[in-house]
């Protein structure tokens, strides 16, 4: 009780400042005690016993079967009925890229030109989003932030969502670049692009050719800007994420990989990638699936699809997390947990649910060594909610961690609600 | 080679019964005004009469006689046309026929408010009710022919332009002259199109209806009043009123809603389809109504690619696969209806006219709807349609009956006019011949079409092998043997009449050859001039006659009987769910009600209606279907107050900043799927609104989810009116780009002046017909009747409390303006919709009696939602308003449980609260709480079964009853899905084997995306 107290008394420094300030360095050695831990490689520990010292898990157990000496903690706190879940990422996300979607001047998601893999989203990644702070206070401890717009966007970086600037939010710096692959035939436009797609296809191998050749040679006489920033998806050093649905299209996909001998290929999007699942599994192809809640492309199609795709791909072994990108995607962050609650009502295993938006997300992103699961060892990036995370009534965050140190839930919104209830004298 | 000859005499004679004496003549008058007779003939006199050694006299154009052993007069000039049939030529009433296309102006930079047109016309310029296709009228030698060999003798043309396109002309395919238009103007016509016209309104289907609409009220108004002022379109209108009015549409939910406009005006259009009347023949069939009916069935698409097949929709499937059978269903349901060629070759619309007949039309019926029936529908029954005496000499000659395989159409005679199309008696030439040139004989094929014949020569050359570079030896002879070489010579063929010409290069030399051809071509003979300048005799025997290829045989599609789907979309029904009894037991009610949640609880419904709520023990019905509700619940339908799904073109009318003119019940969509994917998520009713483009958009329609039911079906009748109104960046039009920064308003403080200028015109058009029904009550002064104004009509309800008000609106200051709008004229605004800042100015809402339907928790997609919160809905509860949770996105539509639960977990609600906002609430707020929302005996049983408690994430639904019927049901939905499946991959092998049986094909074209949200502001064209 008095460690809570403590608690709230931390939080309480936020309360007066407009914008929620980042959390200070926790040297504590902090025990959580007694809450289901969803580890989030597919097990749980009914009660658990949660250790953070320093940034890190110290200590993951089971308390049922292991006797928990609590005496050498600076503070011990007791969630017995809680639930401790790793923090979730949001991948492929543009939170801090764009702030009011309608308003141009807060657009910094997307860059013209055709090739832009020089181009680096962590460069505009506004810490101070006004959105970030509704995210995080539902569990969305992280983010994969993606630039947007022509073929070869750029490259993404991976950060946490309490930060003073990009510089200590990075988690994985250009850890991946973004290609848009094009249409075979437009979903919207009923005219066929065959040929269109064709030329889109001859100038993405002729681009890749060119940066292949440039560097295979480690001493060129020139600088290539564009062609230099391709290097790490040659040797491995960063992961190719193709934004692509169709399943026409991911097979020429899965040929381009082979083609040029990529070793880290992610699929983003795969509406269509339950038709295929064991080739994408075979060629060691990953997926990052779209928002759960969203319409089927097709009238016939079964009218769950959406819902049901990432319980297909678990049962296939796919690796896969559920990202959310789309309409109105900054702030709808924030309802990710709740995609994937749906997704486990149509046929994912509950613990393959966490999986899908924490260690999974962070194995594709090659992070999991240092995140991504609950385990000793790893960053005390972190939370704990009174209920099931998952479901919208009970998504309730009582306490979030992020390198161990604990993190600010308020936000603005917060603030408004009880200003105005105080205004009209509610309780 | 007598026919011939009179061909020639009857040529001479052209024109004369034409009354030309007061046209100057050049030379000796020849006034010879001989009657033709067409002898022996099979005659159908018409779809009912055949003569079988009929006799037709012709004079001066028209038809002087027919009957059996009738004798031509002795100076008739004679036709034998034995074993012939003759047919009424027929009459096309959708046609362009000498109009040619019309060329729109160039887009003006900034979006154009008012008409550019020039003159005392109507205000908008997608009425074109002036307009006379006549004056445009250029005599068109190609399309004529091409009409021609169709069969056709009359039609009836206009310009495919605009809303109201003004009149067009009756006329015959003859070359101009004083007898060839019939009528010029014949028929008014009209469409769901807005044309050339720039002008930005209408934009929308419903504004294009409400065009309709307002353009008859002020016709009626001007011929009642005579006004000062002059509208030559009115004017034109108002002269050919009485004439046929037809309209032009493109699919069967616009031939309804012609309807509808036909019986609120009451006016009998004939209405030219889109050939899918099969997909709502019976609504089709209880309006009765006239048709032109287009047999220009799709092409089949590329299917071979499994995963581009997933493309196609179901109702494209199905339309390629039934729209040969759909004149065969008209027929049957006895529908008056004509045939149009419009957009037909020659050649595909006798055989798609035979396609539909092997479907099931009766010829009879076929040649009725090619004749008879335009006529009657254009009223020229007198003069056109059959061949009986006094009317119109317009006939077709073919070798056999035209509705067969054989037929072919020989002479298509206008007026009395010849015009040959296929001619019998021509020489068909094609064969094997030996040519022989100084009795050198070689083998000359004739190849091609009997029209255009192909021809070359064949022989063989033999040579040593070694002069062609090889060098055998025969073993016996010890020479080298000879070798044969095959060659071909092309030769330029001509033939006229008995005339051949044939020139070919016989080692290096050309030779000119030309004869006569005998004895139907057996023989050809002639003299020709060698490469020396010499001229020899030659002559041409036939071998062998042309080789009939058999052609590829025509693919029949199997003429099974015709399914219908309800509605014609993936997941429509065989037959619509049935009001059976249900009792559903011992399960968890949520009641909406202040009662609360029951457990163990069952529910009886019959008739549509809950009968009872408690613990049944016995049900008297025996067909009650007994459900087991253990560890499920269940709720009140759901209930949508904001939604877009189920609306055709346009959820906007994106003009004029007032716009309460139109309305959604209109152009309700049935055929959406996301009507059937919301019923998967509970919904049962939800209120169809227009969108937020202008400050006061149109009526909102309110349905039931009644999936397979007709629009007129869907409507909740019971619920009253609504309109949408809308405040902030939308209507201010701050995020529709740089063109659009001149439509009044532009700043919020317009908004309000837009307002108050509708309202106090209302008042003021209110306050007039009063007078006027005053006066005339009194009796005292004839007052001129007022306008009526379809715009002020709806606005004056609002300030008689008739219709009730949902606004869309964000910012505080916008809903504090409208209430203030409201106080000061008295009426109240029923619902904030969105609302998302109603926390700010919820005290104001409160003493103002409005309710609030709002997002659960978005917000920062534009500047003006910046300030919303996720705590919104749960203040304004906490306030006692009447809040709402609506979806305005089919995506949402379907899970709007999970965003009730939101009120939970944004600022506490309790969960018997948080189910309201999508119940008993959003009933409040549309005044249908007593029929719906809640579980309550006596209530509809609109009603959803879940897997657990409805506001979990985790949380299915089972079955959803509208009306106490089962609309969807979880057990069945993947038997459903499996029977789709198969009904799809049956239409695509039958595509495939088409195609490859040689049938046509088109690209493919996938299905489109067809969800809309309020800021949709263009006509997207889903039907």
């Amino acid at each position: 009780m008095k460690k809570t107290v403590f608690i709230l008394y931390l939080v309480s420094c936020f309360r007066l400042i407009g914008q929620e300030t980042p959390a200070i360095a926790n040297n504590k050695n902090i025990l959580l005690l007694d809450g289901t831990a969803h580890i989030g490689n597919g097990n749980y520990i009914k009660r658990s016993a949660i250790a953070i010292k320093d940034g890190k898990i110290t200590l993951v157990e089971n308390a049922l079967v292991k006797t928990i000496d609590t005496s050498g903690y600076d503070q011990v706190i007791r969630i017995k009925g809680k639930h401790v879940y790793p923090g979730f990422i949001a991948c492929n996300s543009t939170i801090g890229l764009m702030d009011i979607e309608a308003v141009r001047a807060s657009r910094d998601s997307y860059e013209v030109g055709e090739f832009n893999p020089n181009v680096r989203s962590i460069i505009a990644y506004n810490t101070d989003s006004k959105i970030t702070p509704t995210v995080r206070s539902n569990g969305v401890l992280m983010g994969q932030i993606c630039p947007k717009g022509g073929t070869i966007s750029g490259s993404s970086s991976v950060v946490h969502f309490d930060a003073w600037n990009w510089e200590d939010a990075v988690v994985s710096l250009d850890e991946g670049i973004h290609l848009n692959w094009p249409k075979y035939n437009s979903l919207v436009d009923t005219a066929s692009f065959s040929n269109d797609y064709q030329r889109a296809l001859n100038s993405i191998s002729s681009f890749f050719s060119r940066a292949k050749a440039y560097n295979n040679e480690l001493n060129n006489s020139y600088f290539n800007i564009k062609l230099n920033a391709l290097k790490g998806i040659f040797n491995g050093e960063q992961q190719l994420y193709v934004h692509v649905n169709f399943v026409k299209e991911i097979n020429d996909v899965i040929q381009f990989k082979k083609d040029f001998k990529l070793q880290r290929l992610c699929v983003v999007g795969g509406a269509d990638s339950w038709m295929i699942a064991k080739r994408i599994k075979e060629n060691n192809i990953s997926i990052m699936l779209p928002r759960t809640h969203r319409l089927p492309n097709y009238s016939h199609q079964d009218i769950h699809l959406p819902y049901c795709t990432a319980g297909v791909l678990a049962n296939e072994g796919v690796l896969f997390c559920i990202q959310n990108a789309g309409d109105m995607q900054e702030m709808i962050t924030r309802n990710l947990p709740f995609m994937v609650g749906t997704a486990i009502a149509y046929g994912l295993d509950y613990e393959k649910g966490v999986s899908a938006i924490s260690l999974n997300a962070a194995k594709i992103l090659g992070i999991d060594h240092t995140v991504g699961s609950i385990e000793e060892g790893k960053d005390a990036t972190l939370f704990i909610s009174s209920g099931d995370a998952f479901d919208v009534k009970t998504n309730n965050v009582e306490y979030a961690f992020i390198k161990g140190r604990l993190i600010s839930l308020e936000n603005d919104q917060i603030r408004k609600y009880k200003k105005y209830k105080k205004k009209y004298d509610l309780k | 080679m007598k026919k011939t000859t009179l061909f020639l005499v009857f040529l001479l004679t052209v024109g004369t019964f034409f009354p030309q004496q007061y046209i100057p003549y050049n030379g000796v008058k020849d006034n010879a005004n001989q009657p033709i007779a067409l002898i022996k003939a099979i005659i159908h006199v018409n779809s009912q009469t055949t003569l079988n050694n009929g006799t037709l006299i012709i004079k001066d154009g028209k038809i002087l006689a027919v009957g059996e052993n009738l004798k031509p007069p002795k100076n008739a000039i004679v036709y034998d046309l034995y074993d012939k049939h003759i047919y009424a030529s027929f009459i096309d009433l959708y046609s362009s026929y000498g109009i040619s296309k019309p060329i729109p102006k160039k887009k003006p930079p900034q979006p154009q408010y008012s008409s550019s047109k020039q003159g005392p016309y109507y205000w908008n310029e997608s009425i074109k009710s002036e307009y006379s296709g006549i004056d445009d009228f250029q005599f068109n030698q190609k399309q004529k022919n091409k009409l021609l060999k169709k069969g056709f003798g009359v039609v009836l043309s206009h310009r495919e332009d605009g809303v109201l396109r003004g009149s067009g002309f009756l006329t015959s395919l003859n070359k101009a002259s004083n007898t060839t238009t019939l009528d010029n103007h014949a028929a008014n016509f009209y469409s769901f199109k807005k044309g050339t016209s720039h002008q930005a309104y209408p934009s929308s289907l419903m504004g294009c209806i409400a065009l309709i609409k307002q353009f008859y009220l002020d016709a009626i108004w001007y011929k009642q009043t005579n006004p000062a002022f002059k509208d030559l379109s009115i004017e034109s209108h108002l002269k050919s009123i009485e004439k046929p009015q037809i309209f032009i549409t493109s699919n069967a939910q616009d031939i309804l809603r012609v309807n509808k406009i036909s019986e609120e005006f009451e006016i009998d259009y004939i209405i030219k389809t889109g050939g899918d009347e099969f997909e709502r023949i019976q609504e089709i069939k209880n309006a009765g109504l006239k048709l032109i009916v287009p047999i220009n069935f799709p092409k089949a698409y590329n299917v071979e690619n499994p995963y581009d097949a997933n493309r196609i929709s179901t109702q494209k499937l199905r339309y390629w696969k039934y729209a040969p059978f759909n004149l065969s269903i008209l027929e049957k349901n006895q529908l008056n209806f004509s045939i149009t060629s419009n957009g037909l070759s020659p050649k595909d619309f006798i055989s798609n006219l035979r396609l539909a007949i092997s479907k099931g039309l009766s010829k009879e019926a076929a040649y009725k709807a090619l004749t008879e029936t335009p006529a009657a529908f254009i009223q020229k029954s007198n003069t056109l349609g059959t061949l009986e005496k006094g009317k119109w000499a317009n006939l077709i000659v073919t070798s056999d009956e035209l509705f067969e395989k054989n037929g072919t159409l020989l002479e298509n005679w206008i007026q009395g006019k010849q015009h040959i199309i296929s001619d019998l008696n021509a020489d068909d030439i094609r064969g094997k011949y030996n040519l022989n040139i100084n009795q050198n004989i070689r083998t000359l094929i004739v190849k091609g079409s009997k029209e255009k014949p192909k021809a070359s020569i064949q022989y063989n050359i033999i040579k040593d092998s070694t002069l062609e570079g090889v060098f055998i030896i025969d073993s016996i002879t010890g020479r080298p043997i000879k070798i044969t070489k095959k060659k071909t010579v092309p030769v330029t063929i001509k033939h006229q009449g008995k005339q051949i010409t044939l020139a070919f290069k016989l080692n290096g030399g050309n030779y000119g050859l030309s004869g006569i051809v005998n004895f139907n071509s057996g023989s050809w003979d002639g003299n020709g001039l060698d490469p020396n300048g010499e001229w020899f005799k030659w002559s041409a025997i036939r071998k062998e006659k042309p080789i009939v290829k058999e052609k590829k045989p025509v693919f029949t599609m199997d003429t099974s009987a015709f399914h219908p789907l309800l509605p014609p979309v993936a997941y429509g029904f065989d037959s619509l769910p049935k009001p059976i009894p249900y009792l559903i037991k011992n399960t968890t009610v949520w009641t909406s009600e202040k009662e609360g949640i029951l457990y163990n609880t069952d529910v009886l419904i019959n008739e549509g209606i809950i009968t009872h709520i408690g613990n049944i023990l016995d049900v008297v019905d025996p067909s009650t279907i007994v459900i087991d509700g253990t560890n499920k619940h269940l709720t009140a339908g759901i209930i949508d107050e904001h939604s877009h799904i189920a609306i055709s073109r346009g959820v906007n009318e994106a003009s004029h900043s007032v716009t309460a003119e139109v309305d959604l019940g209109d152009v309700i969509n049935p055929n959406d799927i996301n009507i059937y994917r919301q019923l998967a998520g509970g919904v049962t009713t939800a209120q169809l609104l227009h969108g937020s483009a202008n400050p006061i958009g149109g009526q909102s329609a309110i349905i039931k989810l009644r999936w397979g039911s007709s629009s007129e079906q869907m409507k909740f009748k019971p619920a009253p009116k609504f309109i949408k109104f809308a405040l902030g960046e939308n209507v201010k039009q701050s995020n529709w780009g740089d063109r659009n920064t001149i439509r009044f308003p532009q700043t919020r403080m317009g908004v309000e002046q837009v307002y108050y200028d509708a309202f106090l015109r209302a008042k003021k058009y209110g306050e007039r017909w009063e007078e006027y029904r005053q006066s005339n009550k009194k009796g005292k002064q004839q007052l001129p009747i007022p306008r009526k104004d379809l715009q002020l009509e709806i606005l004056l309800e609002i300030l008689n409390k008739e219709r009730f008000i949902t606004c869309h609106s964000y910012v505080q200051s916008e809903i504090n303006m409208l209430m203030k709008v409201a106080d000061s004229l008295n009426f109240t605004l029923n619902t904030f919709t969105h609302i998302l800042e109603g926390y700010k100015v919820a005290d104001k809402m409160k003493a103002h009696g409005a309710g609030g339907s709002t997002f659960s928790d978005w917000w920062a997609y534009k500047y003006e939602v910046k300030d919303a919160i996720p705590y919104n809905a749960s203040l304004l509860n906490q306030m006692g308003i009447t809040v709402a949770v609506n979806s305005d996105d089919a995506e949402m539509g379907r899970r709007l449980n999970q965003e009730a639960a939101k009120g939970i977990k944004y600022g506490g609600m309790k969960e018997e609260e948080a189910l309201n906002m999508i119940t008993i609430n959003p009933a409040k707020l549309l005044h249908i709480d007593h029929i719906v929302g809640s579980i309550k005996e006596g209530k509809d049983a609109d009603l959803v079964l879940w897997s657990q408690n409805p506001l979990s994430v985790y949380a299915k639904v089972e079955k959803t009853f509208i009306d106490g019927k089962l609309y969807f049901d979880i057990d069945t939905q993947n038997q459903r899905k499996m029977k789709l499946m198969k009904q799809r991959s049956e239409l695509i092998t039958e595509m495939i084997s088409f195609k490859n049986a040689g049938g046509k094909v088109q690209k493919l074209k996938a299905e489109t995306s067809t969800s809309h949200n309020c800021s949709t502001i263009k006509d997207d064209g889903n039907e």
